[in-house]
This record gives structure tokens, C-alpha cells and sequence, in this order.
């Protein structure tokens, strides 16, 4: 098995970026009407007319790029069973202290492994006699790894391909941390390697309601308790996300190709269907310009390009795909979890749902923040990962298990 | 009110007078003419987009399940840059008789409604008005024209078909809250203003919707209606006791178990633009409105999936399309009404509303096998007087355009002698 590990530095074509710019000098926007800038409608005109003509004249892709190459990245070659050789490209960033926890960080959509930065220096710290070495692979399909143009790429194989970065930077056991799809897809991870990935943080808990039979403590709790004001809070949030925000979802599980069109052809096509999630599933996040721009430039210049992201909503998603996908909801008794609740992610279910998922160690409910957790609230991603993982965190055993290693 | 004045020729006033209508039915109906001409800018700048498109990579062994396929927008993205004449067919458009006319309703700003005005001069000509939906537009109706205008079985058509507001060559609503009352309400005032004060509808898709909401706010003027989608539930004991009976009892048919396949398909795989412009027609419209391949591969999906193995031309699907992208108010405008039908009900005027019995209007159901939801006859009858049903062999949502004779024929024996709404717009009408 050819894993060569080669060090990655970004850097996009020149072409690349003056074709960007000729086609945002050359978009036409819908006309103005009066309600244009409802957000409530989907991404504002005049939002999307002062970041295109940004993106075209001000921003500096090449200074991005630079401050993005300050992380340290990798390109490895996996070899996936049944649908042959992808690159894989990573962020690898070791702490300076042996031994530390191997810790594999999940991006989702529309993330990507940029999301990893604000807290790579807050894991990789020695504070207390526990750090993390952390690994923030993009995705197959999307950033700078390699797509699949095979039909079918599902969770199994997204799983696999995030399970032989970390054994081909000799991590032969980890533990994980993922929203969006880095939930199902580190959930899935612990049903496929349950020797090797040994534990889960998740921040975006997708869970079912307890069944009486299989979850008779749960069952209990659910029905017996009375709701609290925050999983009241927690509710309505759930029911806006299903009933304005689900479009996009739906969408690109069952039609992927037909949007994926208009995101190759027009980068402001692209920017408003990002940018509309960086608004609306954050916690009044304050995104600079160039924060939002070098985000949807990751997926402008993605290896794979625009459109093949989208797929990984039909391939584990679909209603064909569901039936297996949907193990990841089961009860998995093998991977110990660390749940963390933000209040204005897009899913929130009552407190006894996630318990279904696992042997939870850890549930943190916090004040603020949205779906991009580490993105929006380091700090406290980073706390909730050292208390989970910490001499007195419920994980603590499997952080014993790195401590003898020579990292 | 903002009209782009290149894109826009009016040729004089002119007044018709139709010297066969019974004359407490004539009105001097003052008509402009509207001719349709696209700005040689606007044809340019499509082409210059689409000579510069970035096509998305090929996925192997997806066909259509993923959606619009590479190779098909590739091909018909360089017609439309190369090949495809719109000239051509924009002369063809205008050979149809368009006009063009302000509609104002309460509380909202004038609109310019363009329609086709097709004029039977047969004595026995009854007023038709036939209602497109999305992806569609008003040349839905064309091949029907010729058949309408005829006199068969006792009745003939006097068509008028609109572009609504935010499609084709109508105005775009420029204010929130223009829902599917709205839309009702512009339609029937231009009936009024017409001087149909009775008249019958066709439609489908939004025309549906539209067409079930004329009834349900007019029923002194909607005397029937004719509809080629049908959305309906189940009945229920307490509702339709004697449907609910029936269904209980009577083992769905081939064609029903078969229609409720394709609707589960629906369901399940076609479900996604709904939502998407449901929610978020903002979003969208930057990709209708900036990426002409975009807008091919949103449209052409549902052109593909949507038929019974239609077999349509390039030209007629770059015709389809293009009328989006050279609408007035622009691709964009068209999503709005699926955002506001479901965000702005009023008066009880919503979707729903629709889906469930409306009294006094007359009833003709087709049931199409290929539509995108197909019903049990039981649940059919669910939503009013019922008069006439046919079940056909084949065709899919866009009935008036695939199976044109179907749809004529389906008129001509509901309104016809013998048929159950003979006459029906005549004052003293018996059925």
C-alpha cells in the first residue's frame, strides 16, 4: 500500500484565480425589489453585490493562502476498497509533548479543514499533562483532497478514507471530533474501527427519540422529566431549521448534479448558497469579509471542484442510502462519547436523545454559539475536550492509553 | 411602473369587438397588442456566458438519478450558444395573439399582465382560462389553440392565457405578500376586465393551485374547472363518509398502485426544489439568474423527469428555457410565488386549502400517469362536485403540451352536448 506522505502547501493556479475574477466582473444579479435584502428569503442582494466586487478587486487570495500554509498540511495517498487511490489532504499539527492524544477533527459542509485553526494551538498546548496531536483532513470530495467520480462514494468509504489518513500518519488508535458530517462520518468510524477510534466528541448531535425497549433509562427520563427551558430553546430552534432551513438538504440528496451546475459555473452562485449558512447557522457570528471569502474560496479552488461536494448529501443520504447510513444513530457501546450542545445549531434534540448513541462521558450545554463550534467558540470546544478527555474526564482511560506512547 | 422600454413594442390601441357574442356579454375591449423582442444585448450576453461556462465533472453510471447530466446540458449548452436560433422562435411566439394589460388588485401595485387573447367566433364559443405552472409558461397552451377555437360537440374556446406576474412577459412583483390570493385575484380581474364575467379554467402545476383558488374566491364566475394535476388526500369518515367507504372497500386498481409508485418517487427523490424555493428563492435566484447552464440544468431536470417519455426537441427546450432566462422580471422572479404561497396565506386562501373540497364549481379530473403525484380516484372526488374523469394511457404534468388532444377532448365532452357543464356560462345554464 502506497501511503507516500508528502508535505501539501496550498497553492491554487493563476488561472484559477483570474478566471474567478473575470467571472465575477462579468455576473449579473437578480433585480432589486423591496424585499431584496430578507434574509429570511435566502442570501441579500446588496450582501452578495459589496462581496463579489470584493472578491474581484480587494481581496488578496494570495495572503490567504499564505496565512492558510502557516498550518501544517500533508498529502497522503489511500487506497479505498472497491473504488481505487485518493489523495487525501491534511493539516497534521504533533504537540510537543510525546504521547499525546491523537485526535482527528472532522470538518462538515460548507466548512472545511480551515475550521481546525482556532483550536489547534489551544489542543496541542501541554496544560495539565494532557494535549492532543491533531489531524484535520479535508474530506474526499472536497478542499484540496481528490474526489470520487464513482457513483455510490457512501459513508463507508468517506469513513475508510479518514481512518487510513490517521493509520498512514501512524495513528493506529485515535480519538475524533466532528459536527455536520463529521458526526456521521466519525460515528460511522467507530462502528467500522472500534479498535482503533476509541472515542467521540461530537458537537452537532443528530439522535432519535429513546424506545421504550432498547433505552429504558432514556425512555424514562424523556417522558418523565419535564422539558427545561433550554431544550425548549432547543426545540424551536430545531423546528425553524426543519421548516426554513431544510431546502438545501433535500436538494442536494436527491439532485447533487442539477445544482452542482450552476456552483461551477458562477462563483456568486457558490458565494450566496455558502454564505447563506455562515449567517444563519451561526450564533451572531461577526465574519469579516475576507473570513467569508477565503471560506467559499476553499470550495472555488477545491481540488475536486464545486459541484462534487453536494454528492455526499445523496450518497449517504438518499432514501436508498438511509438504511445503512442511519446505523449511525444505533446504540454503539464500543466508542465512548463527549456530546456538546451549542443553542443555535441547527439540531438540537432533548438531552436524553443522545444518550441513545452511546456510553456518554461527557454532555456540555453552553450559553452561545452555533454549528461551526470551533470555528465560533474555540475556547470552549477546546475546555469541553480537556474535561472530557482530562485526569478526572470520563475518557480519561482512553487518554491513559497515549500516555506511554512515543507519540 | 418600471417597464424596459427596448424590450417592449406596443403598436397602437386598437378595439376589438366580437360582432358574434350576444351582446349583453360584449364589452369594448380596449387590447394592446404585445410583441415580443428581447434586446440584441441580452441574447449576447447569454451567448458570451455560455461560451465562457465552467462545466462541472462527469460522475460515471449516474444518469439522470443524480440529476441533469453532464453530457446532455454540455450538448444543449453549445446549441444554445451556436445553434439555437432565438429569433426564430421568437417570431413564432408573436405569431400567437399576445397582448398586454394593467391589472391592479386591492392593496397592491398595478401589474402588466401579457396574455394570449384567442377569440372563437363561433355562436357556441364559451370563455377558457388556461393557467401555467413552473417550470412552464403560457405557450403550454399553443397546441391546443387551433383545436379550442374549433366548434365540436356543440362548443368551442374562447382562450385567454396569461403569463403570471413574475413570468415570461409579465411584470415581477416588486412588494412582499403577493400569495396565492393574489395571484387568484390578477387572474379573475383580468377574465373581468376582459368581460368574461362567467368563464371555465384548465391548468395544472401552479395553474392548479391558481385555478382552485378562482373557484374558492369566485364562484359566482368560475362555473368549472378542468385540472391535469390532482392533489388530493384521503378521505376521511367524518369529511366524506361515502369516498371513505369506498375506499375502505374497493382494492386500488393497476393504474392506482402504479400512481402511487411514481408518487413515493416524487416523494422521496423530488422533493428538493420545493423546499429549496419554498425557503430560500433568494439563494437560488443568484444561480437562475447569473449561470445560464444553471438554469438549463434546473429546468431541463424537470422537462426530463416530470414526462412520459416526451420526446422534446432542442429547440423546444431551449425555447422553454429561455424564456426564463429573457423573462422580464428575470428567472429569479418565478421561484417567489412558491416562497409567499407558503408564507403569506390569507383569508384561508392557502395550498391546503385547495387540496380539499370546494363547493359549486364544477369538476373534470385527468388523471395522467406520468403526473408527478398521481391519486386514487377516491381521493380525487375528495375535492368537488366531480362531473367528468378520464384516465389516460399515457402523458405527465405538462398534459396540454403532451398530449394536447387529450386535454381538448377532454373539454369538448365536459362542455359539450351531452356533457355535464353544457352551457354552463350562460345565465340560465341547467346541468
Amino acid at each position: 500500500m502506497s501511503n507516500q506522505i508528502r508535505p501539501y502547501k496550498v497553492a491554487v493556479t493563476e488561472e484559477a484565480i483570474s478566471t474567478l475574477r473575470s467571472k465575477l466582473q462579468a455576473a449579473t444579479l437578480p433585480d432589486e425589489v423591496e424585499f431584496s435584502d430578507d434574509w429570511d428569503q435566502g442570501t441579500p442582494r446588496s450582501e452578495i453585490a459589496r462581496l463579489a466586487k470584493h472578491w474581484a478587486d480587494g481581496f488578496d487570495w494570495r495572503a490567504q493562502e499564505a496565512e492558510i500554509n502557516r498550518l501544517p498540511q500533508f498529502m497522503t495517498t489511500v487506497e479505498l476498497d472497491g473504488f481505487g487511490q485518493i489523495d487525501m489532504h491534511s493539516v497534521h499539527q504533533k504537540s510537543e509533548k510525546k504521547g499525546s492524544i491523537p485526535l482527528l477533527f472532522s470538518h462538515g459542509w460548507p466548512g472545511s479543514f480551515l475550521e481546525v485553526g482556532k483550536i489547534i494551538p489551544l489542543l496541542t498546548r501541554n496544560a495539565d499533562g494532557l494535549s492532543f496531536d491533531v489531524v484535520a483532513p479535508s474530506l474526499p470530495n472536497f478542499g484540496f483532497s481528490g474526489g470520487s467520480r464513482q457513483r455510490g462514494f457512501g459513508i463507508a468509504q468517506y469513513a475508510e478514507a479518514m481512518h487510513k489518513v490517521m493509520l498512514s500518519l501512524g495513528y493506529n488508535k485515535y480519538v475524533t471530533q466532528g459536527g455536520d458530517w463529521g458526526f456521521k462520518v466519525t460515528r460511522f468510524m467507530g462502528i467500522q474501527y472500534p479498535n482503533h477510534c476509541l472515542a467521540s466528541h461530537l458537537n452537532m448531535i443528530l439522535a432519535s427519540e429513546p424506545d421504550m425497549v432498547k433505552h429504558p433509562k432514556e425512555y424514562a427520563q424523556y417522558n418523565s422529566v419535564q422539558q427545561t427551558a433550554t431544550e425548549k430553546q432547543f426545540a424551536e430552534r430545531t423546528a425553524w431549521f426543519m421548516q426554513e432551513g431544510l431546502g438545501y438538504n433535500i436538494l442536494q440528496s436527491t439532485k447533487p448534479s442539477t445544482i452542482g451546475f450552476a456552483l461551477a459555473d458562477s462563483p456568486v452562485a457558490l458565494l450566496a448558497w455558502i454564505y447563506e449558512k455562515l449567517h444563519d447557522w451561526t450564533d451572531n457570528y461577526p465574519w469579516t469579509d475576507d473570513e467569508i471569502l477565503t471560506w467559499v474560496s476553499i470550495y472555488q479552488f477545491s481540488t475536486a471542484g464545486p459541484a462534487a461536494n453536494a454528492r455526499i448529501y445523496y450518497d449517504i443520504q438518499n432514501s436508498a442510502a438511509r438504511p445503512f447510513s442511519d446505523q449511525v444513530l444505533e446504540y454503539n457501546d464500543k466508542v465512548l462519547l463527549g456530546l456538546s450542545y451549542f443553542p443555535k445549531d441547527i439540531h438540537l434534540p432533548p438531552l436524553a436523545w443522545g444518550k441513545t448513541l452511546g456510553p456518554v462521558v461527557f454532555e456540555g450545554v453552553h450559553e452561545s454559539g452555533g454549528h461551526f463550534a470551533a470555528h465560533e467558540r474555540p475556547d470552549e470546544l477546546a475546555k469541553d475536550l480537556r474535561s472530557m478527555f482530562g485526569a478526572q474526564g470520563g475518557a480519561a482511560s482512553v487518554a491513559a492509553r497515549f500516555a506511554g506512547t512515543k507519540g | 411602473m418600471r417597464r424596459d422600454a427596448s424590450a417592449v413594442r406596443r403598436s397602437d390601441v386598437s378595439f376589438v369587438v366580437n360582432p358574434k357574442q350576444p351582446t349583453d356579454k360584449v364589452e369594448m375591449a380596449t387590447e394592446q397588442r404585445y410583441n415580443v423582442a428581447v434586446p440584441d444585448e441580452k441574447i449576447q450576453e447569454l451567448r458570451d456566458k455560455l461560451s465562457t461556462a465552467t462545466f462541472p465533472d462527469e460522475l460515471v453510471g449516474a444518469a439522470w438519478d443524480y440529476g441533469s447530466p453532464l453530457t446532455d446540458i454540455k450538448r444543449l449548452a453549445k446549441y444554445w450558444e451556436t445553434g439555437f436560433d432565438w429569433r426564430a422562435q421568437e417570431e413564432r411566439l408573436n405569431a400567437l395573439p399576445n397582448y398586454h394589460r394593467s391589472i391592479q388588485i386591492d392593496e397592491f401595485p398595478a401589474l402588466d399582465i401579457h396574455y394570449l387573447h384567442q377569440v372563437s367566433d363561433t355562436p357556441d364559443a364559451i370563455p377558457l382560462f388556461f393557467c401555467h405552472g413552473w417550470p412552464g409558461s403560457y405557450i403550454e397552451v399553443t397546441k391546443m389553440l387551433k383545436g379550442l377555437k374549433e366548434s365540436h360537440n356543440g362548443v368551442s374556446f374562447t382562450v385567454v392565457a396569461p403569463s403570471l406576474p413574475n413570468f415570461a412577459w409579465s411584470e415581477g412583483v416588486k412588494v412582499k405578500g403577493f400569495g396565492l390570493k393574489q395571484y387568484a385575484e390578477t387572474c379573475h380581474q383580468l377574465m373581468k376586465s376582459l368581460g368574461y364575467d362567467k368563464y371555465v379554467s384548465q391548468g395544472g402545476d401552479w395553474g392548479f393551485y391558481i385555478t382552485r383558488a378562482m373557484g374558492l374566491l369566485h364562484p359566482e364566475a368560475v362555473m368549472a374547472s378542468h385540472i391535469n394535476m390532482i392533489r388530493a388526500s384521503a378521505p376521511t369518515w367524518t369529511s366524506h363518509p361515502y369516498l371513505a367507504l369506498k375506499h375502505t372497500f374497493t382494492p386500488y386498481s393497476d393504474r392506482e398502485r402504479k400512481g402511487m409508485e411514481r408518487s413515493k418517487w416524487f416523494m422521496d427523490e423530488g422533493q428538493g426544489y420545493r423546499l429549496l424555493q419554498c425557503t430560500k428563492p433568494q439563494t437560488l435566484g443568484f444561480s437562475l439568474h447569473d449561470s445560464p447552464i444553471g438554469l438549463l440544468a434546473w429546468l431541463l431536470e424537470k422537462l426530463h423527469d416530470w414526462t412520459d417519455n416526451y420526446p422534446w426537441t432542442d429547440d423546444e427546450v431551449l425555447t422553454w428555457v429561455s424564456i426564463y432566462y429573457f423573462s422580464t422580471a428575470g428567472p429569479a422572479a418565478s421561484l417567489r410565488i412558491y416562497y409567499e404561497s407558503i408564507h403569506h396565506t390569507q383569508n384561508g386562501i392557502s395550498r391546503d386549502r385547495t387540496q380539499q373540497w370546494i363547493p359549486k364549481v364544477k369538476l373534470g379530473l385527468c388523471h395522467s400517469p406520468k403526473e408527478i403525484t398521481v391519486v386514487p380516484s377516491t381521493w380525487a372526488r375528495t375535492l368537488g362536485p366531480v362531473v367528468y374523469e378520464d384516465f389516460k394511457g399515457k402523458g405527465g404534468h405538462f398534459a396540454a403540451h403532451e398530449v394536447p388532444d387529450e386535454i381538448v377532448g377532454d373539454l369538448r365532452k365536459m362542455f359539450g352536448k351531452d356533457g355535464p357543464c353544457y352551457k354552463i356560462t350562460e345565465p340560465h345554464a341547467k346541468l
